[in-house]
Order: C-alpha cells, then sequence, then structure tokens
C-alpha cells in the first residue's frame, strides 16, 4: 500500500449556550491520533475568517482531503470550498459530518460522535457498515400511550395477529379524546367514536393492557429491546374486582377529579369515568385516609369481592419487545402561566378542556353550562345548580403564537374554540358568544365550510387577541383591540373560556433520553424526515405517532397511528429491522 | 387627499432607535389593548406601525400617538412577537421632534454623532473663551472672602462691579431662555400644522381651542397621564427631576440677583433649600436612569439611543459642576471658584441649546401640546359623528 492519503479535519462546533454538549477537546485529541489526520482546528479556538492562513497549512501539510466535523458543520462549507479550490484541491474531496443529523448532543454521546468522525476519515458511511439488529428478533411491540394515537396503533397491530404491550400511566385508556364532548368538523359525539376502540383493547387477545405503568428503562437494540417497567400500585385486584362501586359509595375521602379536569370532586377510590377501560376501580394514594393516616379501610371492609388490597406495592416489570410506538401524546399549555388572563384567581374563567367536561353530557353538570360555585367545604367546583352565563368569550392562542410561551401554532385550538361556540350556542340560544382570535385557521377538509356555518350563527368574531381580564362587579372585563372595525373594545362577560395551546408533556425529553430519539427545542419527538417518514425515528424499531410528534388532530393522530402500526408489521413481517445509522454508531461503540 | 407612500421610511427610521425589531409585528392587537393608557380613536402603538410599514410617513405625522405614550414597556414585554412596541413608540417620538424642528438642526443631531458634538463643542469652547476674554480672574482673586469665610463669587471677575456681573449673567441667561422659547414655540406651530392643520380628517369647533386650553397647563405641570402607567416609581422620578430642574431654571434665570449672593447664607435660607431640593431630585433621577441603562433592568431601559447617554453625561456634568462651585464657594477658595463657575456655565449653556429645542428635552412641550392636540382632535370627531368619543372633563 502506497502512502495513506493525508486527512484534514475541522471541528465547527457552537455550543449555543448548552453545558451538557459532546466533549470536543476529547473528539480532537482521539481524531489527531488516527494516521494520516490532521487537525486544522476547532471554531471556538479558531473561528474560520482567514482562508489564507488555511490555505496554507493544506498546503503545508499535503491534505488531500478535508472533513468538516461538528454539530453544524454546513454553516463552514461554502468557506472551506473556497479554501479547497485556493489550495488546488476538488472541491469534492470535502466531507460533511454532521453530528446534529445523529442527535449526537449529550456528553454520553461523545464516544458515538468518534466514531462517526472515524468512519468519516476511513471514507465509509455509516450505513454500509452494518444492517440488522441482533439477539433473535420480538415479535412484540409495546406500544406508549392510551390515547387514542396508541390504541388505533394497537388495535392495528393487534389485529394483523401480533402480540401488543399497551403501556397507560393513568388509570384507563381513552388519553384527551375521551375528555372531549364531540369532534369538529363534523360534530360526532368523541366518545362514541372512541368508547367501542377502548372497549375492544380491553377484550383484544393479543393485546395486554398495562394500566398506571411507566417506562424506567430501555436497552437493546432494534428488534431486541429490554424495557423495564414500573408499575404503580392500583391497590384493586382487577381480575376479581366485579366493578359494583360500592368502596366508592363508602369512601370518606375525597379529591379533584383528574378526568373532569378538576371541575368537580371524585371519591379517594373511584373509576375515571363510567366508561372506563379495565372499568375496574382504583385508588388514589394522594387522597386515601388509609395511606395518609392509617385508619379507614372502609373499602376492603365493603368489597363483596374481597378486590380490595390497600397494602400493595408499587413493583417493577421487564419486558422484551421488537418493536415500540411512542404516542405519548401532549398536555395543555398551564394558563397560569400568563397571569393576565387571570386563571386560577377569577373562578369563571376556565380552559377549554374544563369546558369541554362542563359542556358533556356525563359531565359535572349533566351537560348544563353553569357558572362555578363553592361547595359547603369551599372547593370551587362546577354544579348543575349553578347560575346560567349570559355571555361568553373565548380566547384564542393562549399560549401558542407568543414568543413568550410557545412560539408555534397549536394547530386545533380555532378548530375546537368554533365547535365549543357552537356547542353554547345549541344549549344557550340567547347567551352573547364572542371569539377573539389573531387569525382563524380552518385548515382541513370541511374546516371552513365549519367555520362559516359558525358564523352564521351569530356569534361575534373580533379579531384582535385579548390583552387582560379583570374583574368588574363579579363580571369579567375583557380588553382588547377590534383591528376590523379599529376600536378599542371593553366587553363584560359571564364567562372566559381560554382555548390553551397544546405542548409537549413535562418528562418527554427524559422519555426521548431513554430511547435514544431527538426532540426539537420545544419538546417534541423528530420524526424520522418530516415529509417523507412523518412516523419514523432516526432509531430503527421506534415509531411515534399522535401528538407526542407535534400538535395535530384527531383524524391526523389516527392517520399517524396506522401508519406507525404498518411500519411496525413490516418490520415484524420482514423478521428483522433494517438498522439506522444511529443505531449503526451505537452497535460499533460497544464492540 | 390622496396619500404618499414612501418605500423607504422604514429603513430611515432604524436611525432614530435602539431597536429593529418593530417590523416582526403581526398585528394581534395585543399592544394597544394592554396599554393603560390607550383611548378610542387613538390605538397606539399598533397603528404607528400599520403606517410605518406600509410607508405612510404624513399619516404618522399628524399623530399625536407617540407623545401619549409614556412607556411603561408594559406593550413590549407582553407582545407575542417580541417586537418592542414600547421601544418604537420611544423612537418615534425622537423622529417626531426631528420633524417638528423647523431649522432640521434635529434631524442632524439624531441621524449624525458629529453634528451633535461638534455643535456641542463650539458652544462650549465659546462658552470658555467668553469668560476668559471678557470676565478673567482678578489677580487679588484669593482674597475676595467675606466674613462668615465664604467667597465673594460676584467679585472674582477683574475689573467689573459685583452688580455688573450679576447682570451680565442675567442677561446672558435671558438670552438662552429667549433664544429657546422662541425655537419651541415656532417647532409647536409647525407641530400644530403637521398634526392638526394638515389632518384633513379634523375640523376643530373653534370654542375647544379655549375651553381645552387649561389641560395644556394641568399636563405640563403634572405628567398626570404618566402617573396612569403600572410603575409608579418612574413618574415619581421625573417628577423629583422635572421639579428639580425647574426650579433650578427658575433661581438662575428669573431670580439671579438674590440667588448668586455674596454672603454664605445659613442653611435653612430659601435659595439654599431650593438649590439641595433640586441638586438632591435631579441627581436620584441620574443615578437611577444611568444605573438602569447600564445593567438594563427594565424593558424602557434596555435600548438607548446615543442621545439618551448624552444627556445623562451632560446633566451629571452640569449638576456636578454645580455642586464643586457651592462646595469650594463656601469652603472659601475662589480661584476654584472661579473655574469651577466657568466649566458649570460652559457645559450648561450647550446642554440647554441642544437638548431643550433640538432633543430629548424638547418633550416638556411637545407632551402638554400633544394631549392638548388630542382633545382638539376628539372634539372634532364628536363633533362630526361619534358623540360617545367626547372628551370627558
Amino acid at each position: 500500500m502506497s502512502e495513506i492519503p493525508v486527512t484534514g479535519v475541522y471541528i465547527h462546533h457552537c455550543i449555543n449556550g448548552s453545558v451538557d454538549s459532546v466533549e470536543i477537546a476529547e473528539i480532537t485529541s482521539y481524531a489527531s491520533g488516527l494516521p494520516g489526520v490532521v487537525i486544522l482546528g476547532n471554531s471556538a479556538v479558531l473561528p474560520p475568517v482567514d482562508k489564507l492562513y488555511f490555505t496554507r497549512l493544506i498546503r503545508e501539510k499535503r491534505i488531500k482531503r478535508l472533513i468538516l466535523a461538528g454539530d453544524k458543520p454546513g454553516e463552514v462549507k461554502p468557506f472551506f470550498a473556497d479554501v479547497m479550490v485556493r489550495a488546488g484541491l476538488n472541491q469534492h474531496d470535502l466531507i460533511v459530518t454532521s453530528f446534529h443529523e445523529f442527535d449526537l448532543r449529550r456528553k454520553t454521546d461523545t464516544g458515538l460522535a468518534k466514531r462517526l468522525l472515524n468512519s468519516a476519515i476511513m471514507g465509509t458511511s455509516v450505513e454500509q457498515a452494518g444492517h440488522f439488529g441482533e439477539g433473535g428478533f420480538i415479535e412484540d411491540t409495546l406500544v406508549i400511550g392510551g390515547g387514542i394515537a396508541g390504541i388505533q396503533a394497537s388495535l392495528e397491530i393487534a389485529n394483523s395477529n401480533h402480540k401488543v404491550y399497551l403501556l397507560e400511566r393513568t388509570g384507563t385508556i381513552g388519553g384527551h379524546m375521551a375528555m372531549f364532548d364531540k369532534t369538529f368538523p363534523t360534530l360526532d359525539c368523541a366518545a362514541c367514536i372512541l368508547t367501542p376502540k377502548m372497549v375492544e383493547i380491553g377484550q383484544h387477545p393479543n393485546i395486554r393492557l398495562m394500566t398506571l405503568c411507566e417506562v424506567l428503562n430501555v436497552t437493546g437494540n432494534p428488534g431486541n429491546f429490554e424495557v423495564k417497567i414500573l408499575q404503580k400500585a392500583r391497590r384493586v385486584d382487577l381480575s376479581t374486582c366485579i366493578g359494583c362501586g360500592i368502596c366508592s359509595e363508602k369512601c370518606p375521602g375525597k379529591a379533584a377529579s383528574e378526568f373532569d379536569n378538576k371541575t368537580t370532586l371524585r371519591k379517594s377510590i373511584y373509576i375515571p369515568f363510567p366508561q372506563a377501560v379495565p372499568n375496574k376501580y382504583l385508588i388514589d394514594p394522594e387522597s386515601c385516609i388509609y395511606l395518609k393516616d392509617g385508619k379507614c379501610g372502609t373499602c376492603v371492609k365493603v368489597c363483596p369481592a374481597g378486590a380490595v388490597h390497600l397494602d400493595e406495592t408499587d413493583k417493577e416489570i421487564t419486558i422484551r419487545v421488537g418493536n415500540i410506538v411512542v404516542a405519548t401524546g401532549f398536555q395543555p399549555f398551564d394558563a397560569r402561566k400568563d397571569q393576565r388572563f387571570g386563571y386560577g384567581k377569577f373562578p369563571n374563567v376556565v380552559t377549554s378542556l374544563e369546558f369541554e367536561r362542563l359542556v358533556n353530557a356525563s359531565g359535572p353538570t349533566g351537560g348544563n353550562i353553569t357558572l362555578r360555585t363553592t361547595d359547603k367545604k369551599g372547593n370551587r367546583i362546577f354544579t348543575a345548580e349553578g347560575k346560567t352565563p349570559g355571555s361568553v368569550a373565548l380566547i384564542h392562542c393562549i399560549g401558542s403564537r407568543d414568543v413568550n410561551y410557545h412560539k408555534y401554532c397549536s394547530k386545533v385550538c380555532c378548530m375546537y374554540s368554533l365547535k365549543l361556540a357552537h356547542l353554547i350556542r345549541e344549549k344557550l340560544p340567547t347567551a352573547e358568544i364572542s371569539e377573539y382570535y389573531i387569525d382563524i385557521r380552518a385548515f382541513g377538509k370541511g374546516y371552513e365550510e365549519f367555520y362559516e356555518r359558525i358564523r352564521e350563527e351569530g356569534i361575534h368574531f373580533i379579531r384582535g387577541k385579548t390583552a387582560k381580564i379583570e374583574e368588574k362587579d363579579g363580571m369579567l372585563m375583557l380588553r382588547s383591540e377590534d383591528l376590523i372595525n379599529k376600536k378599542l373594545v371593553e366587553q363584560t362577560v359571564d364567562m372566559v373560556i381560554l382555548a390553551v395551546g397544546l405542548e409537549p408533556r413535562d418528562d418527554a425529553r427524559k422519555l426521548a433520553d431513554m430511547l435514544g430519539i431527538p426532540t426539537d427545542e420545544e419538546g417534541w419527538f423528530t420524526e424520522g424526515d418530516y415529509h417523507i417518514d412523518q412516523t419514523g425515528t432516526i432509531r430503527g424499531g421506534i415509531a411515534v405517532a399522535g401528538t407526542c410528534q407535534g400538535p395535530r388532530d384527531i383524524p391526523d393522530s389516527v392517520a399517524q397511528a396506522s401508519a406507525a402500526a404498518a411500519s411496525v408489521i413490516r418490520n415484524i413481517l420482514n423478521r428483522k429491522i433494517r438498522l439506522t445509522a444511529r443505531d449503526q454508531l451505537v452497535k460499533m461503540d460497544k464492540k | 387627499m390622496s396619500k404618499r407612500v414612501d418605500p423607504d421610511f422604514k429603513r430611515r427610521l432604524f436611525k432614530y432607535g435602539g431597536s429593529k425589531e418593530w417590523n416582526e409585528c403581526f398585528h394581534c392587537g395585543n399592544c394597544t389593548a394592554v396599554c393603560p393608557l390607550t383611548e378610542q380613536g387613538f390605538l397606539f402603538p399598533r397603528k404607528s406601525i400599520r403606517d410605518i410599514q406600509m410607508g405612510l410617513k404624513d399619516n404618522l405625522l399628524s399623530y399625536t400617538d407617540p407623545w401619549l405614550c409614556y412607556y411603561c414597556g408594559e406593550c413590549s414585554e407582553t407582545c407575542p412577537r417580541n417586537a418592542n412596541p414600547g421601544e418604537l413608540m420611544m423612537t418615534l417620538r425622537r423622529y417626531l421632534t426631528s420633524m417638528y424642528d423647523i431649522t432640521g438642526l434635529s434631524r442632524r443631531f439624531y441621524t449624525s454623532k458629529w453634528w451633535e458634538f461638534g455643535y456641542i463643542a463650539i458652544i462650549f469652547v465659546m462658552i470658555i473663551l467668553a469668560f476668559l476674554i471678557f470676565l478673567p480672574l482678578r489677580p487679588d482673586a484669593a482674597a475676595m472672602i467675606n466674613d462668615s469665610g465664604g467667597v465673594m463669587i460676584n467679585n472674582l471677575v477683574a475689573g467689573m462691579s459685583p452688580e455688573t456681573f450679576v447682570r451680565i449673567i442675567e442677561l446672558g441667561d435671558w438670552t438662552m431662555a429667549v433664544i429657546v422659547a422662541s425655537l419651541l414655540i415656532m417647532n409647536i406651530l409647525h407641530m400644530f400644522k403637521v398634526t392638526i392643520l394638515n389632518d384633513s380628517s379634523t375640523k376643530v369647533p373653534f370654542v375647544s381651542y379655549f375651553s381645552e386650553f387649561r389641560q395644556l397647563f394641568l399636563h405640563f405641570l403634572t405628567q398626570a397621564k404618566f402617573s396612569k402607567c403600572e410603575d409608579k416609581k418612574y413618574w415619581v422620578g421625573h417628577f423629583l427631576l422635572m421639579t428639580g430642574y425647574s426650579i433650578m431654571f427658575a433661581l438662575i434665570v428669573a431670580v439671579l440677583p438674590k440667588f448668586q449672593i455674596e454672603d454664605i447664607v445659613p442653611w435653612y435660607n430659601w435659595q439654599r433649600l431650593l438649590g439641595y431640593y433640586a441638586t438632591i431630585g435631579i441627581l436620584f433621577f441620574l443615578v437611577n436612569v444611568a444605573i438602569g441603562r447600564i445593567r438594563k433592568i427594565d424593558i424602557k431601559l434596555r435600548f438607548s439611543h446615543s442621545t439618551d447617554w448624552l444627556f445623562i453625561i451632560m446633566l451629571g456634568l452640569t449638576t456636578i459642576s454645580g455642586i464643586l462651585v457651592h462646595i469650594f464657594r463656601i469652603t472659601g477658595l475662589p480661584v476654584l471658584t472661579y473655574y469651577s463657575y466657568v466649566a458649570h456655565m460652559a457645559i450648561l449653556v450647550p446642554m440647554v441649546l441642544v437638548e431643550v429645542p433640538f432633543s430629548k428635552w424638547s418633550h416638556l412641550a411637545y407632551r402638554p401640546f400633544a394631549i392638548y392636540f388630542t382633545r382638539l382632535k376628539k372634539a372634532a370627531v364628536a363633533r362630526q359623528f361619534e358623540p360617545e368619543l367626547a372628551p370627558t372633563l
């Protein structure tokens, strides 16, 4: 073999304020130890400004090809392309290898970054180094999240006769969709669409439903993942509980109902909602008197089936799966963060999700729209006896399209606000309803028509973001600018509904780190490719579905869940999973 | 009347302010609604942003809106696009000051540091030369100590009786005041022309000119609108500065012979008490604002134009030199008293001549007049078609 061609390496890495970044110094010293490698510099020490300097360096060191590494090396590519030409080299011998592309962002990824740089120096692309996962292929699939996306994906996979573990954090599946009253734009009853699917999950022989479970750790490679799961104590035996409800009747403990978004109270031993799956009771350890004080145990005494076990503890379960579908969904923006709207301070400023429960026939008021009342113990809840509001205002874009909170558009708020306006009009035909919006984004099939329909129902549309809400004589006063009529609007209403945006779950990044998939700067999981791989990720065998990947409505979530299921079934039919570049790096690093 | 679009207007405006972000605005109307000072028909800051983006310069000139804003910063803090509408209002005030000014000097001062510093330097040198040539220090100045051990300040100049010296200084002060006042009056007439006469949409009822006139004095003296902003500390600071400076101005112009006297009066005499109040008021404001601008503690102090700093520095130097004159005088150091007196005058005169008619301080006239004109416009609108917009007294 003749002389090895000398390779120059330049690392362009902007840390962007992140403390936990890959160790550039370590990578540099590693690369300089490789045969035939010359380190040209590192943008932190030597910013690329002097073309003449680099040209001279390339000539002196007899460099034949150049590798730009770092988190955004593309930024300096034009600069070095020019340097190459000046040095008399072919500018196509310039190789750009980005750490960012493989999600090598944390300190723990330093080893992987070295591997990546090594394969670039060797002149092999990472994908060609190997093909499939090791350790045998497991046909079972894990679906994380029991919302509509998780349900859809599980059913698709289970119906193709493969086994599915469906993991759910709360006591029932259904997710946010189960809380909704109607869906837009068809105004179907959300529960009527969802509950048959939930029942199907509960009865499916191929689906193992695991409620009150959280992922603790994920190891292994595509086709053979080992997942450690924390199963929280339900304290009610699923197999023996007959769901009679006597325990709940007698239980003295009370807490705000999560399912009803804290608009009403539930017992400490409860069933989240009548159609819950599994339709069994569970104990809330926060409010249970026995668990707090050690004496009570009424539920144990009254249970005819002997299903209550108050001393049950959390346990860890380990399962092995071949594919993972992530469908963890979203959380609504916490309107308390924006103090101007007085959410939490004024009783009749409610979020859209609270209002969904209020307007729902199975909600706290039986579907009557009422103002908040205070019960004997001082809990501010909604009851059917409350006063009926004469005027309601809906405010769009709370927490969305605002650089102070989330700069993205949450995509669904305009449409659900229109839907809520319609539901109010239906129940309160004489009420004054106003929508304060920045832009109405009715973007889908039948959506614009829906908007037209709502406009004809006598609802005021005021273009202008509401800036603040104040209390005035027991009413809520909104202050806004009407941009169309060029006026300042000060309207007093009985009730204000805040159209809160969607945001990633607080622990989404934690899960992303466990799975080794990236999130974007907001915290949404990053898809494989924005246009042509909406369900895949940079890891093989891990798919994303639903709102955990970005704000979207129910039809889109369902479509994406089916697509994710298709990719899982493809992997199962192939009985092997093609490794992605990142999987390769992980594999190479282990050797 | 047809309206002319000036596509380059936006870019020209960049020179007047520290922030360019207002171009991010997507017109949600948050700023207008969050502002405690907006009124029906005067929808600032958003309306102004619209006109800038569309290049409607003539529209903007006819607005009094920027002067109705006291920059509490609420709009900038809550803006969903970080467009800094509050800073835009500040930028527009600078721009309007330069547009009202008929001499054209204000525009040069705001857009070119050379012009501004050159102008100040020329006046500075002129004052010093005038003192050294016409009012030199007398050779036996060191002996000019009175019975109580203080300096006889009016006896420090060679070949001149104390009465003549005071009269010369008084004459100079009055000349300065007259120059500044006449410039301001001309500018306000020009402002009247562009905001009321050129605005074809308003026909002011004649009687309103008189019925609204008292508003002018009310707002000139109290800045009542400023006190409506949520954060009251700026209003307090401004009030201290305003009263402090007004007192000082009255002392050195109207009653100079009674203020600049030979004897050192006890500390509780009115001259000294007023002087101390003014000094503390001005210093309190200056120190707070300077620290705020350096540390950028508040949104309204985050973007500093060069003229903001020039104002702080010149007023600071004036105050310090004034304090030095006072200290040297009461401790009996005649020579130092003379030189600090010269320095005081050499800083004070250019400051007044640049700030009051052409720069930051012109707002002392523009703000109350803008409120007056705003009420005239409202009266006009009320008479024309919308009675509910009539001003409430």
